[in-house]
């Protein structure tokens, strides 16, 4: 989140991806730092998937990755 | 400040939430450079990895960057490397 | 009162084992116990009194709220209020209040007790803060876990490229002991987003800045003072002059608060000369909302826009104070705001008759803002004590020396002219048949400061005068 909010503040545009119950914790920082960073939202949890597991959420998150850092047009989504 | 002590009160006027402007977005990514920030969480590279493919696969370079813990902060000269080589960039992923 | 912190009913007593007296009353206190409901409070160690079960107050909650100043200190209770007490070991007292005759028998009949750790200055911060802090109505921010508390004040955009005291409830209490004024007093509106400050959100600005409760006064007649329509702190923001706020302090407060009005005056190193003018600085930056990039668009700024305050001396001047001119009463502490610029030095190391010293600071004033510009600006000469020297032994009063400053500032329309000397800029054309002189009347200020050593002035350009500008204020400063 700081690293996002600190590259944003150079002109960088950013996304950054966490895990679904990171949401709340997410917003309350970037709420509290003034920012507006865009969080990309993957299921939970990661460590303990098998890789293919970890690659298929991979794929499902690209799009909004894309989205992201293109067109800016989500916010901490849940999808 | 000891950890009890960790609130601090408000100087402004308290009108409105002041929110830092986001950086303008990328047009498209082909031919920019993401870079991707690994923050060494658990599986995030094989994440990232599988991202990188993608984003290739549309015409993007990719670079590839990798904080020392997931603890801590990314170093100011990590930060200002991946800032002068990117034109937008990933982080992830916090678990 | 709430009931978690009100007394019961009957006898009760504040002790502390670390207290002659208290040591000395165990055996009354036992006594009491025996004849009468009796509660014990206990401040450091709650196995004290022995042979009698006390209430652990080690918190000092009860302590405070019942504003426990002495140890022993014994109450009567009744109905849950408080009738009486005494403070200290008297006997007749003692005896008086709980109707038990005879009480320490072979003890001295008074001892006067310790003090309480509830009023030990230093907890006496902290325990407001955990129960009190009701008097501070800011917005409570709390830093995220992994926030290093520094870099959370520059991501807040509190600071202004320095780094700030982080203000906590501690410290913001600590500050408002400086003042009698109450908290959530409103001092003034602040520009540009016109706020309405409070002494507290002065307060909260000037821990930020580094001030002791000492220069809180300063503090909140130097707010008053640029928030008046007369000074414009508005214009002062938004313009594209490198102006900013100067504070110039008159009166004792200068030496009660141990401000600088000598050497390196008008530069770093002394702790209230810095932090009261950057305590103005965040007041209109985080309540007023001035920021550069935004309203504030200077081009070139100036270095005193971080802070640029200072005291005047008074005591080695020729002159009477800065404030007098001005209207105040001198011998008042003051602090007047000019709307200024960073110094420029002038030298004259070789004059010895003040008409030579005269023409040098004349010359030098002409070339404010530009030479062939004139009446729009206003500007501060800083006499430096080795020319006030060469002044008063020639017998020049202060008057004296801003009529020949006039005069010599007075140059004839023609010369002023835009594209006289091959330079577009100057005077309209309106001006061309008059004598036009470099200062409106009252637009230069005098103040005596500096180093003894060093045969220099300084002069701090203003900004404009006029309806659209700016004029100096004065404050006194009050309690």
């Amino acid at each position: 989140m700081h690293d996002s909010a600190d590259l944003e503040s150079r002109g960088v545009p950013t996304v950054f991806i966490a895990t679904e119950p990171f949401v709340d914790s997410a917003e309350a920082q970037a709420r509290a730092l003034g920012v507006e960073p865009l969080g990309v939202f993957v299921p939970h949890p990661i460590q303990d998937r098998t890789n293919d597991e970890v690659r298929g959420i991979a794929d499902e998150a690209v799009a909004k990755i894309v989205n992201g850092l293109t067109t800016g047009g989500i916010s901490f989504s849940r999808n | 400040m000891t950890s009890e002590q960790r609130v601090v009160l408000d100087p402004t006027s308290e009108q409105k939430p002041k929110s830092i402007p986001r950086a303008p977005r990328l047009a498209s990514l082909e031919k920019r450079t993401i870079g991707l920030l690994d923050i060494s969480k658990p599986k995030g590279n094989v994440f990232l990895d599988r991202v990188e493919q993608e984003l290739r696969a549309l015409g993007a370079t990719v670079e590839r960057f990798q904080k020392p813990t997931f603890a801590k902060l990314a170093p100011v000269d990590l930060r200002h490397e991946i800032a002068t080589r990117c034109d937008a960039v990933v982080e992830a992923l916090a678990d | 009162m709430s009931p978690s912190t009100s007394l019961p009913s009957g006898l009760v007593a504040f002790v502390k084992r670390d207290c002659p007296t208290c040591e000395l009353v165990v055996p009354v206190l036992q006594q009491i116990s025996a004849k009468a409901s009796l509660t014990v409070y206990t401040q450091d160690d709650p196995t004290f009194p022995p042979g009698i079960p006390a209430v652990d107050d080690t918190a000092l909650e009860q302590s405070w709220h019942h504003q426990i100043e002495t140890v022993p200190t014994l109450i009567r209770v009744e109905g849950g209020e408080e009738r009486e007490r005494v403070l200290g070991w008297q006997r007749e007292e003692w005896e008086a209040l709980t109707g038990i005759p005879a009480l320490g028998d072979g003890l001295p009949a008074l001892r006067p007790g310790c003090g309480s750790l509830s009023v030990d200055p230093s907890r006496e911060a902290e325990l407001s803060v955990r129960f009190g802090g009701s008097k501070l109505h800011a917005r409570r921010v709390e830093l995220a876990a992994l926030e290093d508390e520094m870099e959370a004040m520059y991501t807040r955009g509190w600071s202004d490229g320095l780094p700030v005291v982080p203000p906590t409830e501690k410290r913001v209490l600590e500050m408002l002991e400086g003042t009698t004024r109450a908290p959530d007093d409103v001092i003034a509106t602040v520009p540009p987003d016109l706020v309405a400050c409070t002494v507290e959100k002065v307060a909260i600005n000037a821990v930020m800045a580094g001030c002791k409760p000492e220069y809180l006064l300063v503090v909140l007649a130097a707010v008053e003072a640029a928030c008046t329509d007369r000074f414009n702190m508005h214009g002062v923001i938004a313009t594209t002059m490198g102006v900013g706020p100067i504070i110039v302090v008159n009166g004792p407060i200068r030496r009660a608060i141990g401000m600088n009005s000598g050497m390196n005056v008008l530069g770093q190193g002394n702790r209230a000369n810095a932090t009261i003018g950057r305590a103005l600085q965040l007041v209109v930056r985080n309540v007023g909302g001035g920021r550069p990039g935004e309203v504030d668009r200077a081009t070139y700024g100036n270095p005193g826009k971080l802070g640029f305050c200072f005291a005047e001396d008074e005591e080695s001047s020729p002159w009477g104070p800065l404030s007098a001119d001005l209207g105040a009463e001198p011998g008042t502490s003051t602090v007047t705001v000019f709307a200024g610029e960073g110094p420029r030095n002038v030298i004259d190391q070789r004059s010895r008759e003040p008409m030579s010293l005269a023409r040098s600071l004349a010359a030098t004033l002409r070339t404010v803002q530009h030479p062939k510009l004139a009446i729009g600006f206003d500007a501060m000469l800083v006499i430096g004590p080795e020319h006030a020297r060469v002044l008063k032994e020639a017998g020049w009063s202060k008057e004296q020396l801003i009529e020949r400053l006039t005069e010599l500032l007075t140059m004839p329309g023609e010369e002023m002219m835009r594209g006289v000397d091959e330079m577009a800029e100057g005077m309209p054309e309106s001006f061309r048949s008059q004598p036009v002189t470099k200062f409106r009347p009252g637009g230069l200020l005098v103040v005596h400061c500096g180093g003894s050593a060093g045969l220099f002035s300084a002069i701090l350009g203003g900004w404009a005068s006029g309806p659209k500008g700016s004029q100096p204020a004065v404050q006194e400063i009050r309690p």
